[in-house]
């Protein structure tokens, strides 16, 4: 079956996120001047405008911030799995990213929830990095 | 020159909106140019200007300087610039016709937005893009529209101060009494709460009434100096000043609810000229989306961090309550014009020419828009 839904195109900045994906490796870039720890992969460092990142292995753990259940076709697609959720996740290494929350029903998805990252391969070249609840005992 | 010395220097003298109910629905042959020169026209004839003595152009939207030069016949121009197509612009735009008269670059600014976003089947929110290159993290997980990014934050203010959506419909249904007294106002029929509730969900908690809305139309406005404004036909409303103050986030909401945004552009705004909060007649809101009006409220300080939701109720901001909001409709109901529409109402209220709508001794109005590019105004009337 063929994949209607949007698919980044690959640049010199984010290749390295979505070849990892692909192989089930959740990377962030950070900068090997000053530390700092980005998302989107942009090439240079926000703090200090830095061109020297390196990439480092996410915990994968974070919490929603907030969510919303989309309702409108706006997403090519995405369009037969409307009410579906996106979250705001916050990353416990700092950054903020958008995905979606499974495993839980969406009327019982709460800002703070903690969840953990999770690989969806959808298809043979793409992996996106989604997210499910995980215990917060559990870590 | 500092802020204060600034304030007062310059002023709308002109000021012309497109009849945005008249316009509402589809027309292909329709163009931006021709309601652009429309609202110009009528503009120049409202300050009682001849188009032969505007020596600066500004354009604000999706109409370019020099097509829009050739149709109005702006042939001699000192000054002109063009402005990227967006809500955030309209001060910003406003502050460079302020600064272009006093530096003495131009004596008469025309500036102006024309939007034919309904008649040329603009959609939005296909998402991505604003981070520049192919960088897509929104819509690969179905995130798109701004709308749903506010909706979203809206889900964290519930989360961390309470209050309900009922609640939040406040702002919808006041802006929508407020339509029905301004004859060009596209949404002319009432809205119930109750009806604002029953309206289906577009990015939850967010319904489709806390969406603006998408149409034709244009606005155009004439500033000049405070001297020349004397010898004009109108009252001239006075630029206080505007301010601005970045948010670049690629989430685009502001993790505090723009609280620091708002607090700097008061700073900026409100306090070399000692006008505090309680010193405002009217607010006027670029309402993208219901919860602008909320977030601005307690960012500026009008309601208690948290508290914007109760403090809403009851007809507070509404026409004959303490703060009436977006008198003419906001984007809400009266038309989309990227902020532009309502500071066109800012001045019909200064002027006392609001008809219906008049509040009573009207003279300090303040404009905010939240987005990635938060910005404010203030206007007054002597
Ligand atoms: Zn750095």
């Amino acid at each position: 079956m063929t994949y209607v839904k949007p698919l980044p195109e690959l640049t010199h900045e984010d290749r390295p996120f979505w070849e990892a994906a692909r192989e089930h490796r959740f990377i962030l870039p950070r900068c090997r001047d000053c530390g700092h720890i980005w998302f989107p992969p942009y090439s240079s460092c926000q703090k200090c405008l830095s061109f020297d990142r390196e990439w480092i292995e996410a915990s994968g753990r974070g919490t929603v911030w907030g969510y919303t259940i989309m309702c409108q076709p706006y997403v090519p697609g995405y369009a037969d799995e409307m009410p579906y959720n996106v979250v705001l996740v916050e990353l416990e290494e700092g950054p903020l990213l958008y995905s979606n929350l499974v495993g839980v029903p969406d009327e019982e998805i709460r800002p703070d929830i903690p969840v953990e990252a999770f690989f969806d391969d959808v298809t043979d070249d793409f992996t996106l990095i989604r997210f499910r609840p995980r215990n917060r005992t559990g870590e | 020159m500092s802020k204060a010395e600034f304030s007062g220097r310059t002023a709308i003298v002109g000021i012309a909106t497109s009849d945005f109910k008249a316009l509402y629905g589809t027309d292909p042959e329709r163009t931006r140019e021709d309601l652009a020169t429309h609202a110009i026209r009528d503009a120049l004839d409202d300050a009682g200007l001849k188009k032969e003595q505007v020596d600066g152009l500004i354009t604000g939207g999706t109409v370019h300087y020099e097509p829009l030069a050739y149709r109005a016949g702006l042939t001699d121009v000192r000054f002109c610039v063009d402005y990227p197509s967006a809500g955030r612009m309209c001060p910003m735009a406003l502050m460079h016709a302020a600064q272009a008269v006093e530096n003495g670059l131009a004596n008469y600014v025309v500036l102006f937005n024309s939007l034919c976003f309904r008649s040329n089947q603009v959609k939005f929110g296909m998402g991505g893009g604003w981070m520049g290159t192919g960088l897509l993290y929104d819509s690969v997980y179905g995130m798109a529209s701004p709308g749903a990014q506010y909706s979203l934050a809206f889900t964290r203010y519930q989360h961390l101060y309470g209050g309900t959506e009922e609640q939040l419909g406040a702002i919808p249904v006041a802006f929508r009494k407020h339509a029905q007294l301004n004859p060009v106002a596209i949404m002319q029929n009432s809205m119930t709460i109750e009806d604002y509730l029953a309206a289906r969900y577009i990015a939850q908690p967010l319904r489709l009434f806390d969406y603006c809305l998408v149409n034709d139309g244009a606005v155009a406005y004439v500033v000049t100096s405070a001297e020349r404004a004397r010898d004009l036909k109108q009252k001239p409303v006075m630029i206080g000043g505007t301010a601005g103050r970045a948010n670049f986030r690629e989430w685009y909401v502001d993790l505090d609810f723009w609280a620091d945004a708002c607090a700097s552009m008061k700073r900026d705004l409100m306090d070399p000229l000692g006008v505090g909060t309680d010193d405002i007649d009217s607010v006027q809101v670029y309402d993208n989306f219901s919860v602008s009006v909320l977030w601005g409220l307690e960012g500026f300080g009008f309601a208690p961090k948290g508290q914007g939701l109760e403090w809403i109720q009851d007809g507070r901001i509404e026409l004959g309550g303490e703060l009436p909001i977006n008198t003419s409709g906001g984007m809400l109901s009266e038309a989309y014009l990227q902020g532009w529409n309502q500071h066109a109402e800012s001045v019909r209220q200064l002027r006392g020419q609001a008809g219906p709508r008049q509040i009573p001794d009207c003279q300090r109005i303040l404009y905010w828009g939240l987005s990635a590019l938060p910005s404010a105004s203030l206007l007054y009337v002597d």
